[in-house]
């Protein structure tokens, strides 16, 4: 019977494995997002005048704001992976993961008050640019919540198997699926609000 | 996460906020043509600087990178096809 050295080297660690897993879902992601934000942008230019009949109503500083707020969330996600990673300091992640779950629920507060806004001028789902708007905003912010929800999981589950400097791939992870929605955000930002 | 790289996250937040300031007074510039290819350029460095940096795709394993790069590849055709194609049959 043949058996496979011990000493063959492997193309990634084998702890790596869920980070290889993560990597190939979030570039899935980045076509399902794509063809989201290309969906909104082909009504953008095929239908009627954006700028005074959708554009004019949406709060730029609002979402401004509101942008910074989870570029703020993607650097705390950062400096909790860097204590944890680097300096094997447990409590200091805790803070930083709290911080990011208050920041993603100020980042949907902020989404929801936005909504409210455009429903009162008679925005809905019905009209041509609110369609594609609700969906790609309400998808992202499905991803904002489940990346709260994630975060409130990590933070939960560290007490019964804390991360340690050796053992934190849960909370890297977590990183790169929180920073992936950042860089949608980014997108987004622009093509809706800003261009 | 490897331990030997270690990217300064302060500068990266601090041009991401300082992007995201410009690009939001840039935004009230008119007519709409002047201000696309400076927001849209500010965008994308702003995705690479996260990407980079913050997901460490430039101090990781070279795996990863050609993980995601496909997906990235893939939605050309989809741009191609939905920017150019569609509004020529519509």
């Amino acid at each position: 019977m043949s058996s496979v050295p011990a000493s063959s080297p492997a193309p990634i660690a084998q702890r790596e494995n869920t980070k290889l897993g993560m990597w190939i879902f979030l570039g899935g992601e980045v076509v399902f997002f794509v063809t989201l934000i290309l969906t909104f942008t082909f009504v953008r230019v095929t239908q009627g005048n954006y700028e005074a009949e959708f554009r004019s109503y949406l709060s730029i500083p609002l979402i401004g704001i509101n942008t910074f707020i989870l570029v703020t969330s993607s650097f705390l996600v950062v400096r909790a992976l860097e204590a944890i990673g680097y300096r094997g300091d447990q409590k200091r992640m805790r803070y930083y993961l709290l911080a990011v779950i208050v920041l993603g629920l100020i980042f949907l507060g902020g989404q929801a008050f936005e909504w409210s806004i455009l429903f009162g001028d008679g925005i809905d789902y019905s009209s041509t640019y609110g369609s594609p708007f609700y969906t790609v905003t309400g998808i992202h912010a499905t991803h904002v919540f489940i990346g709260v929800v994630w975060a409130i999981y990590l933070l939960l589950s560290h007490h019964r198997h804390p991360y340690t400097k050796e053992h934190h791939l849960g909370i890297e992870n977590f990183g790169l699926y929180w920073h992936f929605v950042d860089i949608v955000w980014i997108v987004l930002f622009t093509v809706i609000y800003l261009v | 996460m490897k331990t030997t790289n270690r990217p300064n996250y302060l500068l990266v937040f601090i041009i991401l906020s300082a992007s995201t300031l410009i690009e939001t007074l840039v935004s009230y510039v008119q007519p709409a043509p002047i201000r696309l290819p400076v927001l849209i350029v500010a965008s994308a460095v702003k995705a690479l600087l996260v990407l980079l940096f913050f997901m460490h795709l430039k101090f990781d394993s070279k795996i990863f990178t050609y993980l995601f790069v496909p997906g990235c590849v893939l939605v050309i055709p989809l741009i191609l096809i939905i920017m150019v194609v569609m509004p020529l049959i519509v």
